[in-house]
């Protein structure tokens, strides 16, 4: 009992939480880590055993690591600017004083809260070249598409679905942002008779940036993670020109079982977004002191 | 005055027009999801007599009603234990600290790692342990990144309780301990059960570790849904019944938690 008081309770309330994390986090971590220096396939256990960095420097000789890559930056590059664009033109409308505001605001925001795969699988029906409804209009108006059919159309059908399903995400964050900002500047535009585009971006635009940072690195560190849709969708097709990055290494690991290789090409991945992350938060750094 | 009012019609019409794409694609799939099998795949069709064979099939002749309790099971148990385990720590990095700002960023910094670095060590100790197939391994993954998260929100949740409340109550003769329990922690009653239901939503939502962690009699909803895509034509109206039974509890559970997302997400951020 005496020995016991000697640990103050501050650290005895986060003990829980440090073993929980040591056993379902930084175990698995330095685990996987382990794995990547190993030749380790679940076809080959036996012959499991240490191969230096091995794995590592086949990476940057595979032009399928590369070609999801790539499609995973120009899918986030796209989806996220997008979102941004669509969420802040959503956030600035429900600024205003609008009919039912609260009632548009949480419909609005349903879609992120659904799984991805129902997003999926509801817009490969919907999209479907024989009995989807929108293929199926456009038809009328004479357009002819298939959107999962051709290349570079496939992968920006995907980010089309990521756009309906995250842009309401933005829309929430800029919408608190906005609802937060000091009034007095907006006033004294108004009082010097400042136009409304001017007014927005030499006010709301600098006063918000700080929260449109946040809201895109949010964004983009989850965007990374696309598996779902094409999970139900694509899986990764036409050829390899919807693979993303999260998908490939699935199919390293758990379609060809080469556990040792996705492990060190998932902690590359993991290596580049925290990369990103980093020079994300210099350009929030820069953004405050302007 | 005219100008006004025409601003206000634009804004009204596009406020609509957002609103309608994000409704129709729900309105299409309860629609489908009523339509007999010969319909399905006639888009063309939006009048007939609604049959509810789609339904029938989901819920009593299909598995999905089991998924379903594997969802709630997983959900609710990754739900509570992140917030017990969660609350306790929240409240010792908000009242002292604990750990600094490094302890802050630690937890916000589990956010980035990709699932795939986690689920592939998981997967081979749950392979070696023979626990594949089991609760064991997908709830193992689920705390991985719903436990730092819910404790990010409670520790905004927390800053946000005045100080003086506990002293008062430590004044009266509590210890700390049971000041936070009986003083303080009902005061972020509302906020821990959002976190909680957040938390709960993510683990329903997962796709990605349920997938590789679960299978058989333990898959989650969204394997589950997402199986429903292997015939064409017959299975779609039965995809679109199961595809509204996995949104429409979190649907509902989103209108709640809204008001507390903004917030929780700004968690122990200290500007």
């Amino acid at each position: 009992m005496g020995r016991r008081a000697i640990v103050p309770l501050k650290y005895k309330m986060v003990i829980p939480l440090v073993l929980l994390l040591l056993a379902v986090l930084i175990y698995p971590m330095g685990s996987s880590l382990l794995v990547s220096f190993q030749d380790y396939r679940l076809t080959a256990l036996r012959e499991r055993h240490f191969v230096g960095f091995d794995n590592y420097l086949r990476i940057p000789r595979d032009a399928r690591f590369w070609n999801a890559m790539s499609n995973t930056l120009i899918f986030v590059s796209s989806a996220v600017f997008l979102e941004f664009v669509f969420g802040f033109g959503l956030a600035l409308l429900l600024h205003r004083r609008v009919r039912m505001r609260n009632f548009f605001r949480s419909v609005l925001l349903t879609p992120m809260f659904i799984t991805p795969v129902a997003v999926g699988l509801i817009f490969r029906f919907m999209l479907n070249s024989e009995f989807g409804i929108i293929p199926y209009l456009l038809r009328s108006l004479g357009i002819e598409v298939d959107f999962f059919a051709t290349s570079p159309l496939a992968l920006f059908s995907i980010v089309f679905i990521d756009v309906w399903q995250w842009t309401p995400f933005m829309m929430l964050l800029l919408l608190a942002g906005l609802e937060s900002l000091p009034r007095e500047p907006f006033e004294a535009a108004r009082v010097d008779g400042a136009s409304a585009w001017f007014t927005f971006r030499k006010v709301t635009f600098p006063l918000m940036r700080p929260v449109i940072v946040v809201a895109v690195i949010i964004r983009m560190l989850d965007a990374f993670k696309v598996f779902e849709y094409l999970y139900v969708i694509t899986r990764g097709g036409p050829g390899n020109s919807t693979e993303s990055i999260m998908y490939y290494i699935y199919r390293v690991g758990f379609r060809f079982f080469r556990m040792g290789e996705a492990a060190a090409m998932s902690y590359v991945l993991a290596l580049i977004i925290l990369l990103l992350v980093f020079l994300e938060f210099q350009l929030l750094r820069m953004a405050r002191s302007t | 005055m005219m100008r006004r009012r025409l601003r206000s019609a634009v804004v009204h019409v596009l406020v609509w027009v957002a609103f309608v794409i994000v409704v129709f694609p729900y309105f299409w799939m309860f629609l489908t999801s009523l339509k007999p099998y010969w319909l399905i795949t006639s888009p063309n069709v939006w009048i007939f007599r609604p049959v509810l064979d789609n339904w029938r099939e989901v819920i009593f002749e299909s598995k999905l009603p089991l998924y379903l309790l594997n969802s709630l099971i997983v959900g609710g148990t990754v739900a509570l234990v992140s917030v017990a385990v969660g609350s306790l720590a929240a409240y010792s990095f908000s009242r002292f600290n604990t750990g600094g700002v490094p302890a802050r960023f630690a937890i916000l910094a589990a956010q980035m790692l990709p699932p795939v670095v986690l689920v592939i060590s998981i997967f081979l100790m749950m392979y070696h342990l023979r626990l594949l197939k089991t609760y064991v391994g997908i709830i193992v993954a689920h705390l991985s990144f719903i436990l730092p998260l819910v404790t990010w929100f409670l520790i905004g949740f927390f800053d946000e309780v005045p100080r003086e409340l506990e002293e008062q109550a430590m004044v009266d003769g509590y210890t700390r301990f049971q000041a936070f329990y009986k003083v303080v922690l009902p005061n972020v009653r509302a906020g821990a059960a959002a976190a909680g239901i957040f938390g709960f939503v993510l683990s329903w939502n997962d796709f990605f570790y349920a997938l590789i962690l679960t299978g058989g009699p333990t898959k989650t909803l969204p394997v589950a849904v997402a199986g429903f895509w292997t015939f064409r034509g017959i299975e779609m109206g039965q995809m679109a019944a199961a595809i509204i039974v996995a949104i429409v509890p979190v649907a509902v559970a989103s209108f709640f938690v809204q008001k507390y997302l903004v917030k929780g997400l700004g968690g122990g951020l200290k500007y």
